[in-house]
Order: structure tokens, then sequence, then C-alpha cells
């Protein structure tokens, strides 16, 4: 598939989000927010980072070695993007939203597609057991933390996006463990 | 390379062979106390089963980990600065988790049962309890790195970890014998450490945040069933590291090969399996727990351990009988480890017996089984991967440490007699204060203890000197893929 053809798939996952009852239906909850809108803004931009020219993508590598910095780069915005005063605060103020829009396809989804393959195979190991077990804990955390955390959404919706999170630890697990299982071809980091 | 392979391997075993000599004396100490012969406080005992569990536990698995690493890197191309890498991730975490126990009086076992961490009725606060549970997660970080890199090592190699497992020879897609037998045994184990160590991780940081706001609770049940998960998984794959040791061992000696043949494939499939989801047995009295999950634990836990063990005993006998094999420390420790699996496995079954496990557990009778199955199985796995390291350049092994092991072999059965038997008459495991009743078998397992430290510090002297005073002659071991 062409580059063109992924920017346009980005931008398609974007305009989706963006239209208002989407927007309206999936910030009315916080797993619409959390597990909804969230990966999806990511994955628009783990698109883009396959429409960027081959020249930029090369530039850029030099200072992406084995992919870590775009590795740590993607998590720690995604982290500041996942609190809840951040969540309150995207919700609430206008230039606070752009950015949230502007910095998770551009921060979070274009250096992780640009560094995922770049990344040693046990690095991306590190990433699928620690997504598993981290979002068991958010989930518990969501379940059991006795006070509203965003002012936005209430005790149940928080309960019920903590439920939603541990049942994708779940399906998780059990999808990339079963792909362990299936016969592949050898994966090894592309340029190292 | 290969002498830095050896230089590192070295280090492990001696690490850890030193750790397990120090825990035993520690052992001695409790059970010294118990039988009233000397005044060790109640706190200090605590503190000592937390780090006799724990380094007991975590230097069996570490040394056994090496020896995994050693063999398995003949077949597939493992990466050293992890083996490295894993090495001091682990030396940290260890050391954080001893200054949490001896500096800061940390003695919630190594268990770690929620809420004791957070609740420890002004024995220990906060400082303790978090430095315990941090290092315990380095600890599984470290051996979480060793993990990924045998199964990408192995995916590689093998094409995915069914392969590993010899499914393809299972279905009969593939005729002839499956990957080698410890390829076989590296998968089982790498698999069901992903998913312990994955499982520990997430109840570890919830234990550290319930510590530090206790108003965010766990459900006690869950966090019970997560903790079990996870120490009954990473302990028992201490014996499915170990036991690669005869797989290699044994064929070298008796010039036959070890074949994965189908029905030893299917005995590690059925393991692997069985490992995972046999844990309920420690949970045997909670009632809340749902009836089919104990009853799982029940019927698997008959069944887990069997396959493996029936395969392994029944192979070892065969490929021994009548080949002419030179017994020698290595081999002969190789085939007490074998007896020790098979005996410390009988108490073992009985107490999973959900009646029984009634009346036994949380008895002197549950140690007592497993430390038939640790000492006179896993760790003679250890002690005998030890002596095959130094073989060629030992500095006269003789008497003394045939005489070591036959002392080991007897006094450590008999100890593992002394808490049978403190079971049989109704003594709780880890109470620091026992009743007159029970304190002849303390004081019995005692004066066995000091003869096991004995015997225990020959097999380390000798390994010392042979392998790190002596600038070993190399004795390398060179597979395909070395
Ligand atoms: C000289 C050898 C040893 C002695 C004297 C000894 C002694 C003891 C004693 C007295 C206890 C406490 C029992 C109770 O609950 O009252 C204990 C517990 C334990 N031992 Fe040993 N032990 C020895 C070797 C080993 C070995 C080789 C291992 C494993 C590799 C091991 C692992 C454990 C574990 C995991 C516990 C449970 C701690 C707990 O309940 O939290 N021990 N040992």
């Amino acid at each position: 598939m062409s580059g063109k053809r992924y920017a346009v798939g980005g931008a398609f996952f974007m305009a989706i989000l963006v239209l208002p009852p989407v927007l309206r239906w999936m910030e009315s909850s916080m797993i619409g927010v959390m597990l909804g809108q969230i990966p999806v803004l990511v994955v628009a931009g783990w698109l883009f980072g396959f429409a960027l020219p081959r020249r930029f993508i090369e530039w850029l590598n030099c200072w992406n070695e084995n992919g870590l910095p775009g590795l740590l780069l993607a998590i720690s915005v995604l982290t500041f993007w996942l609190l809840p005063r951040s969540v309150d605060a995207s919700l609430n103020e206008p230039l606070l939203r752009l950015a949230k829009w502007m910095m998770l396809p551009l921060l979070v989804g274009m250096p992780l597609s640009l560094s995922w393959k770049r990344l040693h195979p046990i690095a991306r190991g590190i990433v699928h057991t620690n997504a598993i077990s981290m979002l068991v804990v958010m989930g518990w955390l969501y379940l059991s933390v006795p006070v509203r955390v965003c002012n936005s959404y209430l005790l149940s919706q928080q309960n019920a996006l903590g439920r939603m999170m541990i049942a994708l630890a779940i399906v998780l697990a059990a999808f990339w463990s079963l792909r362990l299982f299936v016969a592949t071809t050898p994966n090894e980091p592309t340029t190292r | 390379m290969e002498a830095n392979v050896r230089k590192m391997t070295a280090l492990y075993m001696f690490v850890s062979g030193i750790a397990i000599l120090l825990m035993m004396v520690l052992g001695l100490l409790m059970l010294l106390a118990q039988g009233k012969m000397i005044p060790l406080g109640q706190d200090t005992f605590y503190e000592m089963m937390t780090a006799h569990g724990t380094f007991m536990v975590g230097a069996a698995a570490f040394a056994a980990s090496a020896v995994m690493w050693y063999f398995l890197r003949q077949y597939v191309r493992l990466s050293f600065p992890i083996f490295v890498t894993h090495f001091v991730l682990f030396l940290t975490g260890a050391v954080m988790t001893a200054i949490s126990i001896f500096v800061f009086r940390f003695a919630g076992a190594w268990t770690f049962l929620y809420p004791l961490p957070a609740m420890s009725a002004g024995m220990w606060g906060k400082t303790g309890a978090s430095l315990y549970l941090i290092g315990m997660l380095l600890i599984g970080v470290s051996f979480l790195l060793l993990y990924l890199d045998t199964s990408r090592a192995i995916i590689r190699e093998y094409g995915s970890l069914g392969h590993g497992l010899g499914w393809p020879q299972i279905l009969g897609k593939v005729k002839g014998y499956g990957p080698p037998p410890t390829v076989v045994a590296s998968t089982m184990v790498s698999i069901v450490n992903l998913v312990s160590l994955t499982v520990g991780a997430s109840v570890l940081v919830m234990s550290l945040i319930n510590l530090f706001q206790p108003s965010i609770e766990m459900d006690p049940l869950l966090a019970k069933n997560l903790i079990y998960a996870f120490g009954h998984i990473f302990a028992n794959s201490v014996i499915y590291m170990g036991v690669i040791v005869v797989y290699e061992i044994l064929p070298k000696y008796t010039n036959r090969p070890w074949k994965s043949y189908k029905i030893f494939l299917i005995a590690w499939n059925m393991s692997t399996l069985f490992t995972i989801i046999v844990y309920p047995h420690h949970l045997l009295m909670d009632f809340v727990m749902p009836k089919w999950m104990l009853i799982i634990g029940q019927v698997f836990s008959y069944l887990n351990g069997l396959p493996v063990l029936v395969v392994t005993a029944f192979g070892a006998l065969m490929i021994v009988y009548r080949s002419g094999i030179e017994w020698d420390m290595a081999s002969s420790f190789i085939f007490l480890s074998m007896f020790g699996w098979v005996a410390g496995v009988i108490p073992a079954i009985a107490d999973a017996t959900i009646v029984i496990n009634h009346v036994m557990h949380n008895t002197k009778w549950v140690p007592g089984h497993f430390h038939m199955y640790m000492g006179v199985g896993a760790v003679s796995m250890l002690f005998g991967f030890m002596y095959y390291f130094i073989r060629g350049n030992e500095r006269k092994i003789g008497y003394a440490d045939m005489v070591s092991f036959w002392v080991y072999t007897v006094f450590f059965l008999s100890l593992c007699g002394t808490f049978l038997l403190s079971g049989k008459v109704s003594a709780p495991r880890r109470w620091a204060v026992h009743f007159p009743e029970w304190v002849p078998y303390d004081r019995m397992g005692a004066v066995f203890a000091v003869v096991i430290i004995a015997a225990v510090t020959v097999f380390l002297y000798r390994f010392f000197v042979s392998v790190i005073i002596v600038q070993a002659k190399q004795n390398i071991e060179v597979g395909p893929r070395a």
C-alpha cells in the first residue's frame, strides 16, 4: 500500500472521531474516551507514520537508535493523557483538547510506528508483558478507588472502565500468547 | 566468549551456592529456636523465615536458570548481555530484599500475602515493606528478561513455542523425534514463567499501591489467587529447569542419546498446562473459592508432576541400565535428585487431596514435602551440575566428597522425616514457639541440619577451589550453535 493511502486511512479515523454524534457518544462515557478515543487517535498516528517520506524516516532513525527513544517518547506522552486530570482538562478546555488531538497521533502513534519494528524482540516482549500486567493494575485501581478520579464521570463509569480494562488484559494476553504458538518466520530487528 | 560464559555460569553457581548455605544456617537457627535450644525473639524468627523462604526459592531458581541457559545455548542463539543483566538485576533485587529484612525488619514471609505487608502491627514500617516488594519486582524483571530471551531464541530457531514443545511430532505432521529435551524443557519453563511473572508484577504493584494508600483495597481472595499463581508456578519451575541437567549429563555419561519421543513430548505438554492451573491446591482451605477451582486444584495436582516425572525417572533408569555408567559425584547427585523428586511428590499429592488437606494443611507436613522435593530433588540437580562443571579440573575429588554426598542424602531425608513427623503430631508450620510435644522433632532436625551444612560446605569448597582459584583448564561445552 502506498504512503498516501496510509495517510488517508489515518485522516479517515480522525475524521470519524470528530463527527459530532461520534464525539458526543465517545465522550459521554469513560470507556469511550479511555478505550475508544485514545486508542483510535494512536492508531491514526501509527498510520501517519507509514506515510512519511523515506528520507525523513532515515533522518529520524539517526535519533532513534533501536527504537528506544521513540518508545520512551510515546509512553511518556501516553501516560500524561491517561492521567484523570488530563482526561478532565481535555474535555473542558479547548486548548488542551487540541493538544491531546495533536499529541496522541503525532507523539504517540507516529513514534510507535517508526520504532516498533526497530525494537529488539525482547523490548517488544517487555512492552507486551508490561501492558498486560499494568492494564490489570489500572483496572483494579478503577474498581477499588473509593472516590471519583475524574470530575466528568460517575463512580459507576469508573468501575465499568475497570472491568473493561481487566477484560482487555485477558484478551490481549490470550491473543499475544496464541501468536507465540503459531509458527512464524523469525522476526529480528530490521536495522541494528 | 566461551571463557566468559564459563566464568559467568560459575559465578551464578557460586553466588547461589553461598546463598543456599547461609540460608541453611538460618534454617538451623529456626529449628534451634523452635526446639527451645536458643532464645531467638519471635520477630527475629519471622525475619529469618522470610529470608530463608525468599532466598532459598530465589537462589535455587537463579542457579537453575543458569543451568538452563548454559545448556540451551548449545541449540539456540541466546544473548550473553541478557545473561549478565539477569545476574546484575537479580542481585540488586536480592540486596534490596535483604536490606528490607535485616535492616528494616520486614517479616511478612516470602509469600507477602495481602494485607500483611501493610499491616505489621508495628513490627516493620512502610520502608521495609516497600523495599521488599520492589526488590521482588526487580527479581521478577530479571527473570522476565531471561525468559523473553529464551522464548525469542526458541521461536527464531524452531518457528514457534508450539514447535519447541514438539507439536508437529505429536500431531504426526513431522516424523521422527522432537527438539532436544533441553529445548522442550526450556520452552515449557519459559511459557509458565512468563505467565507467573506477569501475574506477579500485577499483584506486587497492587500491594505497593495499597501500602502507600491503604484506602485503595484489594479483594483478599483475588490477591491470594494471584500470589499463589505466581509463587507456585515460579517455585515449581525450579525443578523443570534443573531437570535439564539430567537430560544433558546422563547421555554423556552413558554414551546413549536421550531423544524426545512422542510420549516424552506429550508429558511435557501436559505439565505445561497443568503447572499453570494447579495453584488452587494452595487455597483448598478457602471455602469461599469456587468449588470447580478447588476440584481442578486437586485433580490436576495428581496429574501435574506425574507425566514429566514418570518419563524422566523411567528414561533415566532405561538410559543407565547396563550402560556401565561411571558413578562419580555428578552422576550420583543426578540419581539422588530423581529419587528426591519422586519421593517428594508422594506427600505432596497426599496433601493436595481435599479431605487430607483439611487435616494436614498448615502443619509442618507441608515444609516436609517441599524440603524433600527442593532439597533432595532440585538442589541435588544443582550440586550435580556443579560437579559436572568442574569435571576434568577438579582438585582431588575424593573420599571427603563421596562421604559428604552420602551424609547429605541420609541426613536431608532424615530432616524431611522430622518435618513430616512434626506434621503428624499436628505441629503447625510457621510457628516460632512450639509446644513441648513438638520439641523433640525440632531438636533432631537441628542436629541433622548441622551435618547437612557441613556436607554442603565441602561441596562448595570443592567447587570454589576447582573453578575460581585454579584458573580452570577449559573444558568447554561446544554445541552446533555455540
Ligand atoms: C539444612 C537445610 C534446611 C533447614 C534446616 C531448613 C529449615 C527450615 C525451617 C525450620 C523452616 C520453617 C518451618 C516452619 O514453618 O516451621 C523452613 C521453611 C522453608 N524452607 Fe527450609 N530448610 C532447609 C533447606 C531448605 C532448602 C534447600 C529449601 C529450598 C531450596 C528450603 C526452602 C524453604 C521454604 C520455601 C520454606 C517456607 C518458608 C515459609 O513458610 O514462609 N529450605 N526451612
